[in-house]
């Protein structure tokens, strides 16, 4: 396996090749795409939490202003479940029974011939309702129990023997609460039928999986099904599935035999399409005197909705974090009648990173050992599970490096010790070691007579940069300057994506365009292979490179010629290659593949009589890999931070006790970062290209926010001797 | 939303008259609390009658008052030079209410009649709500009332008075200047609103299709100091935990005048009478500012999720009295 040479195109900070299409208004988002004839959908939805449905009054709906249909579950055709995915189980299928399992579950579809009228008929929709009495508390008895949902706890050791061996134990219990993914563009479809055809405009992170569901569901064939997102208003995890909202505007659309689009509310946000759950955590670490640890047991619990799964082991983090030799994690669900939990950036990381390296501060401050000496005493260096050397870990650096740029060394550590008048000053940091994630994918490159290149891949570009960075990659891999190479995604019908999540959708994407990049320039030398008149004749693929729209033999750039010169002397209008990357096996590589990490230092200041908390500076040191774009890159990072920031101070989704009702589903009431809460944020990259995948790149989308929860109350703890182990931190928990 | 009749006024005489004969109209300013109420079909008027047309905007000046007509927007009242120079916690509280746009919208009257935040007002689903459906119970007691009031609270409604700029209004006795169909009449602001009592729906003294013409604002002494702290969850864009709007007359380290007024504690704008007692003639020490902060919550009702916002009241308003006074840390 080879790593690419030195950047060119790649690497540099590029403007984002979509930036003018967004910043002009012209980029198509799912929702501005009107359809003729098209008409709109409203939801109905239960305002309890659990019961069933006695009767459903749509009388009054159904002869309002502009009002075509209304589907209820007494109406709508039998649905089936849609495919298991790599994400696990689909949700539950809409409108199949009287049945309520959540509050906001829907209970209706309401379609009309403008937005206002579905609206306004969804409000007169009477629904009679069985209450039942809801599960909503993680600790109630009656609640099943999901133990060790994923086949992820761990025993490491011997956990009794390793807090037996210490000489300082601490520990806790850690609580985060439900946060909502509210992702900027609020979540639409856009559905049209033309015979057992369909298309679909969706805000998908995942436009495959979509077609998949979708064919599923209808029972046509999925060549039959085209789903397209060249541009999604954000996801943050929201847009990984087919949620039931989905269907139902594809089941509006035949039942009226028009195209339909359905445009989520903010409230419908916050219930209908995933959001991250509260945990609640038990952590205890055990060291030496002189700061080796000797065992680490975490259990975290989190709610799951009643009839569907989420993917949330919080507590996994702490099994692959730090050479530790005894090592217990526990992981359990409960199953509780609440909107579908579903991943939301950096899902389970996000938790259980802010109980260890809370933890891992508290055994610093307890030891009095500085928290960054800490930890690279106890620096992994293989895998601890795998017993394997990391494909790379730069970890080492984001810490060292990190602390230099923050100013580390200047940090006092007795707590209360550092303030500015009124403001206490405190240092925190947390370490991040990010799972790798990779899924197979592919893709497809052209390269016409005129010199310009095509590349494709039915993947989604989130804000997130894989325009930019795949454009930038494509004109690497085949010698062309940016401005020549075209790439697209966002269409079901190109070569197979992936979702964008996980934080793996560059390494897979980054691969198979390599791939199919390589296998074009193959292409153009197979052509010449017994081409007396070129110069690449019999030449093999490791014999030349590419730069300025050629192809030569290495070593020598004047022998070789262009590609436009090989397709017009052979008459051919264009040639294509398709590639393919797999994940790689770390056995067979004899590596453990790394995934990304990072170090985050900040800074706050707290008042201790009003309670007020401000971070005031974040530096955040990164080994993601090889770097394609350093400006989209560091804009993933500081996105991510904004979100940490949010998680640390400002976002809890609140719910009724007795109703299981949002009880702050907008965005005056849920709490997310302003401008004036975030302030200069650093970002720095250190390491280089990982040695597992061919390009070398490595994940950046969720590291930058996991981390920053657990600095800023390492922080808060430093400024007021205070440890803060439930989020958000807020006023009322810092009035000293 | 439901459908509804637009009518844009020709006169106050005429806006006055229409509104007044029916119950299902309502006047319509800037927009910012009356749109967002009818699209969460919390309100249903009829019709809606668009004032902002009507010649009560503009600010004019006395030697002793700021004359403000009704539709004169939050960012305008800001601007005003003698409001900066003279009433500098008027300006302060208008600037750290809501945003830019809003501001930019929203007009004094309308703001001095915003309605509740509070999340079981705006969501027509929930059942229990005394003010939005008179008798039905309050949501808000045994649900998520962290920003809720915890003055002037009763068993029928625990819902904030939202207003920053009402709580300075109230601490300089500003006067509402109303039109109705029988002429018109002036109320002060700190008689002007009702506690929830047993008819939270019934909010202030207006009578329906009474219309607010002008708010008056007396000027303080030249000599005098004042200062807004507002106390909140962020930076910006939010409303308050709790605020506090100081102003006082010293002389020679003895508080002379004393005015109080706290936000995000009460059902109504709060004028803290008793802490202006304390601070009256007193020297202007710490020992007087903690005896008149306690003093201002005295008969606070806290509930779990507000039991917080009494101490914190108290150390907001110590806060501004140290900042006003000159005497702070």
């Amino acid at each position: 396996m080879t790593t690419l040479e030195a950047a060119r195109a790649v690497g540099p900070g590029l403007d984002r090749v979509d930036a003018p299409m967004k910043t002009t208004g012209r980029a198509p988002y799912p929702n501005d795409f009107s359809l003729p004839g098209m008409v709109h959908a409203c939801l109905v939805h239960s305002t309890i939490a659990a019961g069933r449905v006695r009767a459903i009054d749509t009388t009054a709906a159904e002869t309002a202003p502009g009002v075509l249909a209304v589907i209820t579950h007494l109406t709508a055709p039998q649905l089936e479940r849609g495919p298991m995915t790599l994400l696990g189980p689909s949700p539950p299928a809409p409108l199949q029974g009287d049945r309520i399992l959540h509050y906001g579950q829907h209970l209706a579809v309401v379609v009309a011939a403008s937005p206002e009228q579905a609206r306004h008929a969804a409000g007169l929709v009477r629904v009679d309702y069985e209450p039942a009495e809801p599960l909503l508390d993680l600790h109630d008895p009656r609640a099943a129990v999901v133990t060790n949902p994923w086949g992820l706890d761990s025993d490491r050791g011997d956990i009794a023997a390793g807090f037996a061996a210490a000489d300082v134990v601490v520990g806790g219990s850690y609580t985060t609460p439900d946060n909502t993914n509210n992702p900027l563009g609020l979540m639409s479809t856009v559905a049209a039928w033309n015979g057992d055809s369909l298309t679909v405009h969706d805000s998908t992170q995942w436009p495959h999986n979509v077609r998949t569901t979708l064919a599923a569901v209808f029972k046509i064939p999925e060549s039959n099904v085209r789903v397209l997102a060249p541009y999604v208003g954000g996801g943050f995890g929201a847009g990984l599935r087919v949620w039931p909202h989905v269907i139902l505007t594809v089941l509006a659309a035949r039942e009226v035999g028009k195209p339909v689009k359905l445009v989520l509310t903010r409230p419908e946000m916050f219930t209908a399409v995933g959001h991250r759950p509260y945990s609640a955590q038990q952590i205890r670490i055990g060291a030496t005197r002189t700061g080796e640890l000797t065992a680490i047991e975490h259990e975290g619990v989190s709610p799951v909705a009643m009839d569907d799964d989420d993917y949330e082991p919080v507590s996994a983090c702490s099994a692959v974090s730090y050479a530790c030799p005894n090592v217990r994690t526990r992981d359990r669900q409960v199953r509780l009648n609440i909107p579908c939990p579903g991943s939301m950036r950096a899902p389970a990381e996000g938790q259980g990173n802010f109980a260890l390296e809370s933890a891992i501060d508290e055994l610093a401050h307890e030891l009095g050992i500085d928290p960054l000496e800490l930890r690279l005493r106890n620096y992994a260096e293989e895998h601890p599970l795998l017993g394997l050397p990391w494909s790379s870990k730069a970890l080492r650096e984001c810490y060292l490096q990190g602390a230099e740029r923050f100013g580390w060394s200047r940090r006092d550590p007795r707590p209360g010790s550092m303030r500015d008048g009124r403001w206490l000053i405190g240092y925190g940091l947390a370490g991040v070691s990010y799972p790798h994630y990779q899924v197979p994918c592919q893709a497809r490159a052209s390269l016409h007579r005129d010199g310009s290149a095509d590349v494709r891949s039915a993947a989604t570009d989130i804000g997130t940069g894989t325009y930019t960075i795949i454009t930038q990659l494509s004109a690497e891999l085949l010698g062309l300057d940016v401005s020549r190479v075209h790439f697209d995604l966002g269409d079901s019908d190109m070569p197979y994506a992936p979702q964008a999540g996980g934080s793996g959708l560059t390494g897979a994407l980054a691969g198979a365009v390599h791939a199919a990049c390589r296998r074009l320039v193959q292409e153009f030398l197979d052509v010449v292979r017994d081409d007396p008149d070129s110069p690449l004749r019999g030449a093999a693929l490791d014999d030349v490179a590419v730069s300025q729209g050629r192809i030569h033999r290495i070593g020598n750039p004047d022998q070789g010629e262009s590609y436009t010169d090989i397709l017009t002397r052979h008459g051919l209008e264009e040639l294509s290659a398709d590639g393919r990357s797999t994940p790689p096996q770390p056995d067979a590589a004899g590596m453990a593949t790394a995934g990304a990490f990072g170090a985050k230092f900040v800074e706050v200041r707290v008042d201790p009589d009003l309670g007020l908390l401000r971070v005031t500076r974040v530096v955040s040191a990164i080994d993601g890999g090889r770097i394609l774009n350093e400006k989209t890159a560091t804009s993933q990072i500081v996105g991510g931070t904004v979100g940490g920031i949010g998680q640390a101070m400002f976002e809890e989704t609140a719910t009724d006790a007795g109703t299981g009702r949002i009880a702050n589903a907008t965005f005056g009431d849920y709490l997310v970062p302003v401008n004036a809460d975030v302030p200069d944020m650093e970002v720095i990259f250190v390491g280089g290209p990982d040695r597992a995948t061919p390009v070398g790149t490595k994940g950046v989308g969720e590291i930058g926010l996991v981390g920053v929860a657990a600095a800023v109350a390492n922080a808060v703890h430093h400024a007021t001797g205070r440890r803060i182990r439930s989020l958000p931190i807020t006023i009322d928990q810092l009035m000293l | 939303m439901d459908p509804f009749e637009y009518l844009r006024a020709a006169d106050s005489d005429q806006a006055v008259a229409v509104v007044t004969e029916d119950p299902g109209t309502s006047y319509l300013a800037g927009g910012t609390t009356q749109l967002d109420l009818m699209k969460d079909g919390v309100l249903h008027p009829r019709r809606l009658v668009d004032i902002t047309r009507l010649p009560l905007g503009g600010i004019t000046h006395t030697e002793s008052a700021v004359h403000v007509g009704a539709l004169t927007t939050m960012e305008e009242l800001a601007a005003d030079p003698v409001v900066t120079e003279r009433l500098p916690f008027v300006r302060e509280a208008l600037l750290l209410g809501a945003s830019t746009q809003l501001r930019n919208m929203a007009t004094i009257g309308g703001n001095l009649l915003q309605r509740a935040r509070c999340r079981y007002f705006r969501d027509p689903t929930v059942p229990a709500c005394n003010k939005r459906s008179p008798g039905s119970g309050c949501a808000a007691i045994t649900g998520v009332h962290r920003m809720h009031a915890i003055l002037g609270t009763s068993d029928h409604c625990i819902a904030l008075h939202a207003s920053d700029v009402a709580v300075p209004l109230t601490a300089l006795d500003a006067v509402v200047h109303i039109q109705g169909v029988n002429g018109p009449r002036a109320v002060p602001l700190t008689r002007f609103y009702l506690p929830p009592g047993d008819t939270p729906h019934i909010e202030n003294v207006l009578q329906h299709g009474e219309l607010i013409t002008a708010v008056e604002i007396p000027l303080l002494p030249r000599q005098a100091r004042s200062h807004y702290i507002k106390v909140r969850d962020r930076v910006s864009y939010e409303f308050a935990l709790v605020s506090a709007g100081v102003a006082l007359v010293q002389e020679d380290g003895v508080i002379r005048e004393a005015r109080v007024g706290l936000g995000g504690v009460g059902t109504v704008p709060w004028r803290a009478w008793d802490a202006e007692d304390v601070l009256r003639d007193a020297p202007a020490n710490a020992e007087t500012f903690l005896a008149a902060a306690r003093a201002a919550l005295v008969g606070a009702r806290p509930l779990p999720g507000t039991a917080f916002k009494i101490e914190l009241a108290q150390r907001t308003l110590i806060r501004t009295l140290e900042t006003v006074s000159g005497a702070e840390q």
